[in-house]
């Protein structure tokens, strides 16, 4: 009887290696895909942009001012991004014959916008205010990050939490449709 | 469920999570090549142009928010306007964005529609134009709307080219017996302004000139400045008609005539006036024929057939005849028939009568409506293009196949195989169908031009917006044709400009500028043309002494010209779909209405449908009972009811045009909108009617409030305040509202500000331009008629209509909106705090928060909170003129009035800037800003000295339902009204 139940036993364990074997790679397989998926190594960087700017060059080590190439924010409520025409005050002369420079050339020359990847957003229901903030010498950094570290923009996820915590500090509207919704 | 399957379905279920997962989609960013000069993201830009949804021609400026136009408003530089815009102007937003506008040129083949490409098309023009030419002469004809003189002069200029005649101008509301009228008493043969802001009484015999006659928003101010209460007293008006349009609802007193005795009444007075001795100073023969046209015509005639209540037409003559400033005036935009002839010429005479100098009537400034052709000669015109005698038709924006009788000709006309026709139109309309070329060119919107609505105002049109396709400009297309290689300009915009600089002695870029800045050239009428008295007496005297046939059926139908749709043209915009009708409050359909007498007569009860026989055609519409017709008469709206001109017009309503006759009458050219000979039969079937009033009376409640004069005058007695619903005191929502005694929480501690709105109900008309205006600013969603019936409209803003239970024809207005009550009912309800008191008063909605249990609309007495059962859509490209700083409401979410919290922080950010307080009066939302009337208020109760703090001290002032100690921040002024 004992040799019955081993052998069952046996049988049991080496009738279930397959279903084993399947199942655990199955679970391996999902948490790669999840992972690289989710969180893909890379990701820390920003997304890629159709033409490979640098704010580490521009901002970092050029030291161009933010507000040459975003003018909007001390007036309005968006801070605007550059029109192509703006990159050529500089790349008239400067490294002209860069391949992506020509490429940005290009674009110029046949009248066509450049689709940037939008990094920083905002839900549709908040309306923020980049003038109010500027006006109150909150500096870029501060919600941005050290834009001048980055080759690419890295995303910076605004919730809501992050804007109170700012607003109780500084005393600032609390009022939800006077302060961010409307 | 055994274990297997549970596992199975919970490993599918698991995997096609994780598959359907993905990152979120990518936002992207347009850049520019060039910014334009005045062009910063995030900031609105305002374009000065000019309305061009009906012949008045307002100014307007419009709102670009980075290239596309989100808002029309009135321009308040504009003489004709003065920064207010109805109804139909907000609307002319879903006119460029129409779902159902035409991209491309469309050629009528054998086999149905062709696209072409927009250089094709004016190829095939051009060639249809120069052997057309070839053949002789006068075989290009063109028909088109009222246009400004530049564009005229240019289409004459290529007519005469082509060897043919000057266009032809139609308009359905050509004022014929008007034009009849003003041509035999004044010599003339025009439409001219009247000065009704200076006038001290007025009469109305049936003009209905705060809806479409002559110039709607201008007479709508004009209306107030001389009807509302001034120093303790108010002006008197009367309107006289057969039914109640919404100038009859707002007149003091409505005087019910039978159908087709207005001329009558009109005859009667003058008669009134003669007797007493006026007139004296008119020739001795003027006075023997006026003497014996209207000796028919005593008091008691005029009762006995006109059934106007004696007592009234009394009142009406003592009070007429004893004024100072007097203004009568004619008929109803459509009424040319004898009656309506001779009611024109009789008010005419009145106005000479009891003014000599005729101060009210300004000959200087007159409407360029006059241009459009008599119904008469557009018969004719036809029968011409029937008969062979043309090759071409051009036809710009016109819809005569819609507007016109069935028996008119006109589709066969146009059909006629040996003709070319040539829409210019942007829609398939009923006109365009019947074409063979549709060649859309740009909208008013979209491009440059000029029109003059009250000459000498010369408004400019500058395009508002990017260009949506590469339509060309009508002008241009004209140049095209009309020239080979002489073309005087490049292109329309030249001509334009080289025009208007000759004309108004422009001489640099920076009076051009200027210009096209302020929106035109108003040159003020700085010397009174004086008053030209030649009368035609043959047909005065022949027009005179007819005797008008009474009508010769028991029933009677009116078509009646619609606030909302015009002539018809407005019925594929949305919005005018939407907002009901001011008076019936039924939107998306076209009622038959009729009085209850009449209706127990033919045994028909409300909602049932029935089928109207006339002579020339029948139709069939859903009943709506009502005591603002008189006994007899079946009205319906104009506009509605198109077989074709897209999504939100067709299928919806009757068109009324189909039953009137063509024949025009003879001394006015003109065809009567009142036509006798009708039957009326029950079909058996019943349709449910789109109302949104939920009773037409106020069951004895406090919501719309009236006062009479003499008791407004009365010193005010101290009146012992209690706790009831007619001695409860106004309790402000400020911390001086709260009395220990009622209240059980204390007040709420507000910033700087408490934002409030003062509702003056005596000046408002119920036009709905703030409904409207409040739609295209807040994003406010179209649910349609189905979702009507449910009761599931979204207005934040409607206008109540309430009747007088004890004189059903008496009628108020009461703009219902949020009241932001400082004792809010829903605001201690929500369970998730998405209603809540803000700081400066305001009940905020938090979208984002609210889980939509809905018990804050159950709790809210004023029922303004909409709930969104629905997703909303705007297909495209109608989702361009969302407001961009406006959250867009998902399903599941309540909504309600902000007061335009957009327009509050806008204003704050610009005190913050220029650091100071915000100003009385700079917070302006939508529904204040557009008020023709100005009946609406908007500032902060917190300010002593700010104009709603000081009007709520007005002994008219209460609070709906304020009873209920909700302390609404909305204050409404009681209407006043004069006794019997």
């Amino acid at each position: 009887m004992g040799n019955i139940a081993a052998l069952k036993d046996k049988n049991v364990l080496t009738g279930n290696k397959k279903p084993l074997f399947l199942a655990s790679t199955l679970v391996v397989t999902v948490a790669v895909f999840m992972y690289y998926f989710y969180i893909p190594p890379g990701v820390d960087i920003g997304p890629e942009q159709p033409i490979p700017f640098s704010h580490r060059l521009h901002a970092g080590i050029k030291e161009v001012q933010c507000r040459f190439c975003h003018p909007y924010v001390s007036r309005s409520i968006s801070a605007g991004i550059p029109p192509v025409g703006k990159c050529l005050y500089c790349h008239n002369f400067i490294i002209t014959k860069h391949p992506q420079i020509v490429t940005v050339h290009r674009y110029f020359n046949n009248k066509t916008p450049i689709s940037w990847v939008k990094v920083n957003y905002l839900p549709e229901h908040v309306l923020f205010n980049h003038q109010r903030h500027i006006k109150k010498e909150i500096a870029c950094r501060q919600c941005h990050g050290a834009v001048e570290t980055m080759d690419r923009i890295k995303k910076k996820q605004f919730e809501m939490g992050f804007c109170v915590a700012c607003h109780r500090e500084k005393k600032a509207n609390l009022d939800c449709w006077l302060a961010c919704h409307s | 469920m055994n274990r297997r399957t549970f596992l199975k379905i919970s490993g599918m279920g698991s995997l096609s999570f994780a598959a359907g997962c993905s990152r979120e989609p990518e936002k992207t960013l347009f850049s520019m090549t060039h910014t334009p000069d005045d062009r910063v993201t995030g900031k609105a830009n305002w374009y000065a142009s000019t309305c061009r949804e009906c012949p008045a021609g307002c100014g307007i400026l419009a709102k670009n928010r980075e290239g596309r136009v989100v808002k029309i408003e009135g321009n308040p530089v504009h003489p004709i306007n003065k920064g207010k815009l109805c109804m139909r102007g907000q609307a002319a937003l879903q006119g460029v964005y129409n779902p159902d506008r035409l991209k491309t040129p469309l050629f009528k083949a054998k086999n149905g529609w062709q696209p072409l490409s927009f250089l094709k098309a004016k190829t095939i023009l051009k060639n249809k134009a120069d052997e057309a030419a070839q053949k002789g002469s006068n075989r290009v004809r063109m028909l088109t709307e009222t246009i400004g003189d530049s564009l005229m002069g240019l289409s004459s200029t290529v007519l005469k080219n082509l060897k043919s005649h000057t266009p032809m101008v139609y308009e359905p509301f050509a004022y014929e017996s008007l034009k009849a009228a003003n041509e035999t008493m004044f010599g003339v043969n025009g439409l001219i302004s009247y000065r009704m802001d200076k006038a001290d009484i007025l009469i109305s015999f049936g003009a209905d000139f705060l809806e479409t006659w002559l110039s709607p928003v201008e007479y709508a101010w004009k209306f107030k400045a001389m009807h509302s209460l001034k120093e303790g007293n108010k002006n008197l008006s009367f309107h006289i008609s057969s039914y109640q349009s919404l100038t009859g609802a707002n007149a003091d007193h409505w005087l019910a005539c039978h159908p087709g005795t207005e001329a009558m009444v009109a005859l009667g007075l003058v008669k009134e006036a003669l007797d007493i001795g006026k007139g004296n100073h008119l020739p001795r023969f003027f006075h023997e024929l006026l003497n014996k046209a209207t000796a028919p015509f005593t008091r008691k005639q005029v009762h006995q057939r006109s059934a106007i209540p004696p007592a009234l037409y009394e009142k009406l003559i003592v009070r007429l005849m004893g004024a100072r400033n007097p203004l009568v005036l004619g008929t109803a935009t459509g009424a040319s028939d004898l009656n309506g002839v001779q009611t024109n010429l009789a008010a005419n005479i009145l106005n000479l009568l009891l003014d000599p100098d005729l101060l009210l009537f300004d000959f200087h400034n007159r409407y360029s409506v006059e241009m459009a052709a008599k119904h008469h000669d557009i018969l004719k015109f036809f029968n011409t293009l029937n008969a062979g005698r043309a090759d071409l038709l051009l036809l710009n924006n016109v819809n005569p196949v819609f507007t016109l009788p069935s028996d008119s000709g006109v589709k066969e006309a146009l059909e006629n195989s040996d003709l070319f026709v040539v829409s210019f139109s942007n829609f398939m309309d009923e006109t365009s169908e019947t074409a063979d070329l549709i060649l859309p060119v740009q909208m008013p919107l979209e491009t440059w031009d000029e029109y003059g609505g009250l000459k000498p105002v010369v408004s400019t049109l500058q395009p508002a917006m990017g260009k949506l396709t590469n339509k060309p400009h009508l002008g241009d297309v004209l140049l095209y044709i009309g020239f080979e290689n002489d073309q005087p300009t490049d292109n329309y915009k030249a001509y334009l400009v080289s025009r208007l600089a000759k004309d108004h002695g422009i001489t640099n870029e920076a009076q051009w500028v200027q210009m096209l800045q302020h929106g035109g050239k108003f040159n003020p009428s700085v010397n009174p043309v004086k008053t030209p008295k030649q009368f035609h007496l043959k047909k005065l005297e022949s027009i005179l002494t007819q005797k008008s046939k009474p009508p010769k059926s028991d029933l009677v139908f009116a078509a009646a010209p619609s606030i909302r749709f015009f002539d018809g043209r407005g019925a594929n915009r949305p919005w005018l779909c939407e907002i009901p009708d001011p008076l019936s409050r039924i939107a998306w359909q076209t009622p038959a209405i009729i009085h209850p007498t009449t209706a127990r007569e033919n045994s028909i009860a409300q909602e049932d449908v029935i089928r109207i026989q006339a002579k020339s055609g029948a139709l069939e519409a859903p009943v709506y009972l009502t005591e603002l017709v008189t006994p007899g008469l079946v009205v319906m709206g104009i506009g509605q009811g198109h077989p074709s001109y897209g999504r939100y017009a067709e299928g919806a309503g009757s068109n009324p045009f189909k039953l009137l006759n063509a024949k025009p009458d003879p001394d006015s050219g003109g065809t009567s909108y009142t036509i006798d000979q009708v039957f009326i039969k029950k079909t058996g079937r019943t349709l449910r009617l789109a109302h949104t009033d939920g009773s037409r009376t106020q069951h004895g409640r406090t919501y719309a409030l009236s006062i009479t004069l003499v008791d407004l005058k009365q010193p005010k007695q101290p009146q012992k305040r209690g706790l009831t619903m007619d001695d409860f005191p106004v309790t402000l929502p400020l911390r001086e509202g709260y009395d220990p005694k009622r209240d059980f929480y204390s007040p709420h501690d507000h910033g700087n500000y408490r934002w409030g709105m003062v509702v003056d109900l005596d000046k408002c008309i119920g036009c709905g331009a703030c409904s409207v205006a409040c739609y295209a600013e807040n994003n406010i969603g179209i649910v349609g008629v189905d979702r009507i019936m449910d009761g599931r409209e979204m207005a934040w803003l409607s206008i109540e209509r309430f009747h007088d239970p004890d004189q059903m024809g008496n009628i108020t207005f009461l703009p219902m909106l949020c009241q932001h009550c400082d004792n809010a009912p829903c605001e201690p309800v929500c369970p998730v705090y998405a209603s809540h008191h803000s700081k400066e008063g305001l009940n905020n909605q938090i979208y984002n928060r609210c889980i939509g249990t809905r018990f804050c609309a159950q709790n809210c007495p004023y029922k303004v909170r909409r709930f969104n059962w629905f997703e909303w859509k705007w297909p495209e490209p109608m989702d361009l003129q969302l407001n961009p700083n406006v959250t867009v409401r998902s399903k599941g979410v309540m909504e309600k009035c902000s007061f335009c919290i957009q327009r509050i922080k806008t204003t704050h950010d610009i005190a913050k800037n220029e650091k100071r307080m915000i100003r009385d009066g700079e917070v302006k939302p939508a529904c204040v800003q557009t008020c023709p009337t100005d009946a609406l208020v908007f500032g902060s109760l917190k300010d002593k000295e700010s104009r709603v703090r000081k009007l709520v001290d007005d002994p008219r002032a209460y609070q709906v339902m304020g009873y209920l100690n909700t302390k609404p921040a909305v204050i409404y002024l009681k209407k006043v009204i004069h006794k019997a």
